[in-house]
């Protein structure tokens, strides 16, 4: 056996190692957001999926060129090697190609196929969008008829504040979510276009003035977490970063919303009819 | 290197260094604070700071002299645990809250303001001019406008009191969408640091 057949075998035999073992890491490590919500699970395991699909590749291109520096290191001395030598390996490249064709073939059906089929995604833990099943925390009179609980996202310059439609309609400049729930965002601006990003809970979306975007996700972990602006959005943009939304225990969420109706009493007056949007008065503003 | 080339060099290094300049003194530039003094008085074990400010149509001065803000200034720098009750003498008419949720006092000690000595927890949404909210540390107090019909020079009072902790820094805003003559009111004195939208530094 020649030198360089023995060490393409020896870098072989290491990037198998490599891969199997990057393979077990990758199935433990802690990706982001997490599991707060099964939006944020299906997150997780999208990126854990494309990590275990990327790293062999990434193994054997590294261990590819260090064996080619190891194998086509030139001696200094040396006079250049003639051009024929430099050519490609026909055998080489197709293979190469072919393996990386098949990778990126393979993660665009799976891209596809989550994101035409809802059952699909579900099936392969990639969906998140979708939700069935029983609601195993039902709070009574919050829910709407789908089984979600419906929060309004209210987005302006430079604060977000939430609506509970199905609660009375109070509003409130704290987020907080039932523990185990299925939640239907309907997210809206009043002024400029904002994005709602509940980070750990893999929930973002835009927050556009006159457009209700919904978004559906189940809570999973009982915590405080933060919630911030994703679009550029003016001066205090950067200001729109609250730490305090939290996903509590049924409990704790009744003596919540009684808590926060108590201090909306006062103004529930005034407060409009619920609407999936709100249309700023130019002639009162600005003007 | 020709001549061509080193004079494209500088001109580079020209750029760089007046962009430089500029970015550093747009960053490095905000509006005068005031630095409030501790009074006599203590609540909660730290000293209460008064801060008196007024809200006017057009400040009158400077670049803007049209443009609505607060004067004389929307920086302040307070002591740690500090108790700020601040006055306001509002003098501008009412425009009206975009969100009347705003219309509610909120995080204020006692969930309420005085408004020319009369103790409120809300008022109508339609009659705010202006907005004192440190969404930071869940304060939000509407100010209630002048009259229509008032006679010239009215003011209403507004005086409410709020802690802030041991350090920070905290932003605060109008959401009255006041700003007249810029496009649904978000222009100009509200998007600029000195007219609508301040901080408070809470230092040694």
């Amino acid at each position: 056996m020649s030198a360089t057949r023995r060490l393409v075998y020896t870098l072989g035999a290491i990037w198998l190692v490599l891969a199997v073992i990057g393979s077990f890491v990758i199935a433990i490590l802690p990706f982001p957001p997490g599991a707060a919500s099964n939006v944020a699970g299906s997150v997780t395991d999208t990126i854990r999926l494309l990590t275990w699909a990327a790293w062999p590749v990434f193994s054997l291109t590294i261990i590819g060129v260090i064996g080619a520096v190891l194998v086509r290191r030139s001696d200094p001395d040396a006079a250049a090697a003639p051009a024929r030598e430099l050519r490609g390996n026909p055998r080489l490249a197709s293979t190469w190609i072919g393996v990386v064709g098949a990778v990126v073939l393979a993660l665009a059906i799976v891209g596809t196929i989550t994101l035409g089929n809802d059952d699909a995604a579900q099936a392969l833990g990639l969906g998140g969008r979708t939700i069935s099943g029983d609601n195993g925390n039902v709070i009574g009179g919050a829910l709407d008829e789908g089984g979600y609980l419906p929060v309004q996202v209210i987005a302006q310059q430079w604060q977000f504040t939430y609506r509970y439609p199905t609660l009375g309609g109070f509003e409130s400049a704290h987020l907080v979510l039932p523990n185990n729930t299925n939640v239907e965002f309907h997210i809206t601006s009043l002024d400029v276009t904002h994005s709602f990003w509940l980070i750990a809970l893999g929930v973002k979306a835009d927050a556009v003035p006159l457009h209700d975007n919904v978004f559906l996700a189940t809570t999973q972990q009982l915590g405080t977490y933060r919630s911030v602006c994703g679009e550029l959005c003016g001066l205090w943009h950067g200001a729109m970063d609250d730490n305090s939304m939290q996903v509590v225990s049924a409990g704790d969420f009744d003596t919540w919303v009684a808590q926060e109706k108590a201090l909306d009493a006062p103004i529930m007056k005034y407060l409009p009819p619920y609407s999936t949007t709100y249309v700023p008065d130019p002639a009162a503003y600005g003007s | 290197m020709n001549r061509r080339g080193a004079l494209v060099v500088l001109a580079f290094l020209a750029a760089g260094v007046l962009l430089g300049a500029f970015a550093t003194t747009y960053i490095h530039s905000s509006p005068s604070a005031i630095t409030a003094q501790a009074s006599s008085e203590t609540n909660g074990g730290g000293p209460v700071v008064d801060i008196h400010l007024t809200t006017v149509a057009a400040v009158g001065f400077g670049e803007h002299p049209n443009w609505v803000g607060y004067l004389p200034t929307t920086y302040f720098k307070v002591p740690p645990n500090s108790t700020l009750r601040i006055t306001i003498s509002q003098q501008d008419g009412a425009s009206g809250l975009r969100n009347p949720y705003y219309s509610l006092v909120r995080g204020t000690i006692g969930g309420t303001m005085t408004v020319n000595g009369k103790t409120m927890s809300s008022i109508d949404p339609t009659t705010a001019a202006h907005s004192f909210a440190v969404p930071g540390l869940g304060v939000n107090v509407p100010l209630l406008g002048v009259d229509d019909n008032a006679p010239a020079g009215a003011t209403n009072t507004v005086v409410f009191s709020f802690k802030v902790p041991a350090s920070g820094i905290f932003h605060w805003q109008c959401f009255v969408p006041c700003a007249a003559g810029t496009l649904y009111g978000l222009g100009g004195p509200m998007q600029t640091l000195g007219f609508m939208d301040g901080q408070i530094e809470v230092g040694s």
